[in-house]
């Protein structure tokens, strides 16, 4: 039983380097993203503000809006990364996440040393890492190129071994931040296959997009993040529905 | 929504409150991560390098066979007594400066990884120390080379230079996660750490021996790094370390323990956001 609860979580990120007024003058002006306080010495940015939020096996959520809004806050909350400033979090199962295309790969070992650092880094045991090498393999259809040094992939490479490591052995909560845009079209349909694959009624999936034809064909709720604070919450096509409106009306 | 206010607050994830003594024990605890980490490390460092970490055996092996022609010249000690004190103080110097200054930047090296998944922050430590325990052993080949050329035969006291080796390790662990924290929020910490670092190989006996110069006891007894280097200088040389070396020793290590559980207990849930 897979289950995330966030309960008035607040998130602030300190900024250390601004020393200027005038440049706090100026970001206090900026259009994109959270709230920005100041205390002291410091700037602080307040990433999330009071999210409530409770998934449970089955969901797939999407999560949308603007730039700066706070999805990649939430999702590192989520995966424990984060330690909330205010609030709790509970979760209950294990958690695979990729935020970025390279996954914390290491850039000059090869595909093969890379699946084995990241199946450890993840909790798999050796044995578990061996036996998804061939999966991976055909899967991202890397083939011989898992023996050559990352450096040498193109960036859809790169995103296609991270995704294949990332979802081998069906995780019981997957995580991911605006990664799959990298890969070519038949990628995306293998993407999409493996996650719609992956998520049974025991897992949770949280996505997050600029992509309104992704979040739909994936997801069956969707979280709208403005500025750090929840807006929405519920059925994804309610929810994406609302958020369509805000963008017209703007 | 209506029923998810009725629900219950969640209790708090104990996964997440990591304190400093649960931090230490999964650190060790997740030795295969940080053994194939740093394995990775090494690997990375030497690709496409011929000769690897004995690059660092070689270089060590020049600077201490032109110090120690040169310096037992001038101390007018015998080459036969001078080099092999040289050396083999030199070598555990080596790992001591390497560890003290590539653990500040410990987190910082590992962002990637500790932005994606939630590990204790002590791995890291463990894994730099792991890495510079791997150099140390390919510079151990310098003390065997010695043995032999000068013949000497320290005898099964040798076999006292391990405790004193891992006492050394804890000490290492223990600011290596002090000063990875400090300079994490402070990013100049590790300026001022490297120039302690340098003053520290001089004014320690490490180029030059106590015996030569006149009141140096008292500025070796009061710096713990000759203890620490004395534990293990000592026995390789044959000879037995002074009680008080001990005394230091351990009670550096256990303060400086307890120090760095303090601070993981009241910084761990901020340091993500200092990277």
């Amino acid at each position: 039983m897979t289950k995330i609860t966030l309960t008035n979580v607040s998130v602030e990120i300190p900024v250390f380097d601004i020393s200027s007024s005038s440049v706090r003058q100026m970001l206090l002006k900026k259009a994109v993203g959270g709230r920005i306080g100041s205390s002291g010495s410091h700037a602080i940015i307040d990433a999330l503000q009071n999210v409530t939020l409770e998934l449970n096996d089955g969901d797939r959520v999407g999560l949308i809006g603007r730039n700066g809004s706070g999805k990649t806050t939430l999702l590192r909350v989520m995966s424990k990364v984060y330690p909330p400033t205010q609030g709790e979090i509970e979760i209950t199962g294990q958690i695979s996440a990729m935020f970025n295309t390279t996954l914390g790969m290491s850039m000059d070992a090869s595909g093969l040393e890379n699946i084995r650092n990241c199946g450890m880094l993840w909790g798999l045991t050796s044995d578990q890492t061996e036996n998804s090498i061939e999966e991976i393999s055909e899967f991202s259809e890397l083939g011989e190129y898992l023996a050559m040094p990352v450096r040498t992939y193109s960036a859809g490479m790169k995103m296609r071994l991270a995704f294949a490591i990332a979802t081998a052995l069906n995780p019981e909560i997957l995580l991911l931040d605006e990664v799959i845009g990298v890969g070519d079209p038949s990628f995306f349909q293998k993407a999409f296959a493996r996650i719609k694959g992956l998520i049974d009624t025991s897992r949770i999936l949280v996505i997050a997009s600029h992509s309104q034809p992704i979040i739909r064909q994936i997801c069956n709720k969707a979280v709208w993040l403005q500025d750090g604070s929840l807006i929405e919450f519920g059925e994804v096509d309610h929810v994406l529905a609302a958020y369509q409106d805000k963008q017209a009306a703007v | 929504m209506a029923e998810h206010q009725a629900q219950q607050v969640a209790p708090i994830d104990r996964s997440i409150l990591v304190d400093g003594f649960d931090d230490l024990t999964g650190g060790i605890l997740a030795w295969p991560i940080w053994m194939r980490l740093g394995w990775n490390d090494i690997r990375q460092r030497y690709r496409r390098s011929v000769l690897g970490p004995f690059w660092i055996t070689l270089s060590t092996a020049i600077f201490i066979s032109f110090l120690g022609l040169i310096y037992s010249r001038l101390f007018g000690i015998d080459v036969a007594t001078y080099l092999p004190y040289l050396a083999i103080g030199y070598i555990i110097w080596i790992f001591i400066s390497s560890t003290t200054t590539e653990c500040c930047s410990a987190f910082h090296e590992n962002q990637n990884i500790i932005l994606q998944r939630k590990l204790p922050f002590s791995i890291y430590i463990f894994k730099n120390l792991w890495r510079n325990n791997i150099v140390l052993a390919h510079n151990i080949i310098l003390v065997v080379a010695i043995y032999l050329i000068f013949k000497i035969n320290p005898g099964a006291r040798v076999l006292l230079a391990l405790p004193g080796f891992f006492v050394l390790c804890l000490n290492q662990l223990w600011l290596g996660i002090v000063l990875a924290i400090l300079n994490t929020r402070f990013r100049d910490v590790v300026q001022i750490v490297t120039s302690i670092v340098q003053i520290t190989l001089f004014a320690t006996p490490i180029l030059w021996p106590i015996s030569r110069i006149g009141n140096a006891r008292l500025i070796a007894d009061i710096n713990p790094v000759y203890h620490f280097i004395q534990l293990i200088r000592a026995p390789l040389l044959g000879e037995l370390p002074e009680a008080l070396s001990w005394i230091v020793a351990l009670s550096t290590v256990t303060l400086g323990i307890l120090c760095a559980i303090w601070l993981l207990n009241r910084t761990s849930k901020r340091i993500v956001y200092w990277l």
